[in-house]
C-alpha cells in the first residue's frame, strides 16, 4: 500500500476539473444500456410477462441480472421463492458497490437513499476514479442517469415491441438469455480466479440438475465463490 | 414470467441491498476476504444459469442448437461487440442451426 503520491501520480487518473465525465463515456453507457434494455425487455415479454409489469420491473427493480436470474430459475422448474432468492443473490454486488461509495456521498441520509437506486457497476467505478468527493458525487449521478434513462426508455420500447413476436423457439430466442449473461460476465473471466469460480459453479449446477429440485442447482453454485478464500490467502491484499 | 408480486419482491431485495450498502454498512469494518467472496457470488450464480440454460431442458442435460448459438455469443463477447449484437448473433445462429438439424 505505498501508492499514494498526491501530486504527480494523480495527474494520470484525475483529469482536469472541466472534464469529469466525457461525452464518450456518456455515449458508451447510453448505447450499452439502451441495447441491453431492449433485449432484456423483449425476452421477458416473449416469455409471458405483461408489458406493463415489464416496465415496472425495469424502473423499480432496476437490475436486469436479477429479473433474468428469476426467469432462468423458474423456467428450469424452480419455485417462485427460489427464483426471487437467486434474483436477490445476483444483486449483492450493488449493495457492495453502494457501500464502497457511501462514505463519499452526501451526508444527508435521504440523498444517499435516493442515490443508492443508481448504484450500478459502471456508475460506481467511474465515480470512484475521482479524487474529490464533490467530483465523485457529480460523476456518480451523471453516469447513473446516462445509464438508467436509456435503459428505462428501451425497456418501454422493447416491452411493447415484443408483444407481436411469434414462435420464439423458431427465432432462437431461447438462446438470448444465456447469450446475454455470457456478455455480462465476460469481463470477469479475465483472471484465473474468475475462470475457476465460473467453471466450478457451472460444474455444480450440471451435476445437481438431474437430482436436486429446481432452483437448488443455481443456489448451490453460489458456493463456488468461496474459492476466493483460497486465492486471497495466496496473493495477499490485491482485492479492491 | 414476471408478475407484480415477483417484481415487488425483487425490488424490495435489490433496493434493500443498495440502501443497506449506501446508508448502513461501514466498509472499513467488513472483513476484506468475505467482501471478496460476496463480490464473486453474482459471477458464480450467472455462470450456473448460463450452463443450465444452454445445456439442459426440463432438468435433463441436452446438447442442441442453443449450445452453438451461445458459443457464437461467447465469440462476440470475446471480440467485445455490443450486447445487442451478441444477443442477435446468438438468436440467429440458434435459429439457423435448428433449421439445419
Amino acid at each position: 500500500m505505498s501508492n499514494e503520491p498526491t501530486d504527480v501520480g494523480d495527474a494520470s487518473s484525475a483529469h482536469t476539473n472541466a472534464q469529469l465525465f466525457g461525452r464518450g463515456e456518456a455515449a458508451t453507457l447510453a448505447f450499452t444500456y439502451f441495447t441491453a434494455g431492449l433485449a432484456v425487455s423483449v425476452l421477458h415479454v416473449t416469455q409471458g410477462t405483461d408489458p406493463v409489469v415489464m416496465v415496472a420491473a425495469a424502473l423499480i427493480v432496476n437490475s436486469a441480472t436479477s429479473t433474468l436470474a428469476y426467469a432462468a430459475v423458474t423456467a428450469s422448474g424452480g419455485s417462485t421463492l427460489a427464483g426471487v432468492f437467486s434474483g436477490w443473490l445476483v444483486a449483492t454486488r450493488f449493495g457492495l458497490f453502494a457501500a464502497v461509495l457511501g462514505p463519499r456521498l452526501w451526508p444527508q441520509a435521504w440523498r444517499k437513499a435516493l442515490a443508492a437506486h443508481l448504484a450500478f457497476d459502471p456508475s460506481v467505478a467511474l465515480a470512484n476514479r475521482e479524487a474529490t468527493d464533490d467530483n465523485a458525487r457529480s460523476v456518480f449521478v451523471q453516469a447513473g442517469l446516462w445509464l438508467c434513462v436509456p435503459w428505462w426508455t428501451a425497456s418501454v420500447i422493447g416491452a411493447f415491441l415484443a408483444d407481436g413476436l411469434g414462435d420464439t423457439q423458431a427465432l432462437g430466442l431461447d438462446a438470448v438469455l444465456p447469450a446475454m449473461l455470457v456478455a455480462i460476465i465476460w469481463s470477469q473471466l479475465n483472471s484465473r480466479r474468475g475462470v475457476a469460480i465460473a467453471a466450478l459453479a457451472a460444474l455444480i449446477a450440471l451435476v445437481l440438475v438431474e437430482f436436486a429440485p429446481g432452483g437448488v442447482p443455481v443456489l448451490a453454485a453460489a458456493a463456488a465463490s468461496l474459492l476466493v478464500l483460497r486465492s486471497t490467502e495466496a496473493t495477499g491484499v490485491e482485492a479492491r | 414470467m414476471l408478475t407484480w408480486f415477483v417484481v415487488g419482491a425483487l425490488a424490495v431485495g435489490v433496493y434493500g441491498q443498495r440502501a443497506l450498502g449506501a446508508l448502513v454498512i461501514d466498509t472499513g469494518r467488513v472483513n476484506e476476504r468475505w467482501r471478496a467472496v460476496l463480490q464473486h457470488v453474482p459471477l458464480a450464480i450467472i455462470a450456473a444459469v448460463v450452463v443450465l440454460q444452454t445445456f439442459t431442458s426440463s432438468r435433463e442435460i441436452e446438447l442442441d442448437a442453443r449450445a452453438v448459438g451461445v458459443g457464437a455469443a461467447a465469440l462476440c463477447a470475446w471480440r467485445k461487440l455490443p450486447m445487442l449484437i451478441t444477443v442477435l448473433v446468438a438468436a440467429i445462429v440458434t435459429a439457423g442451426m435448428r433449421r439445419l438439424l
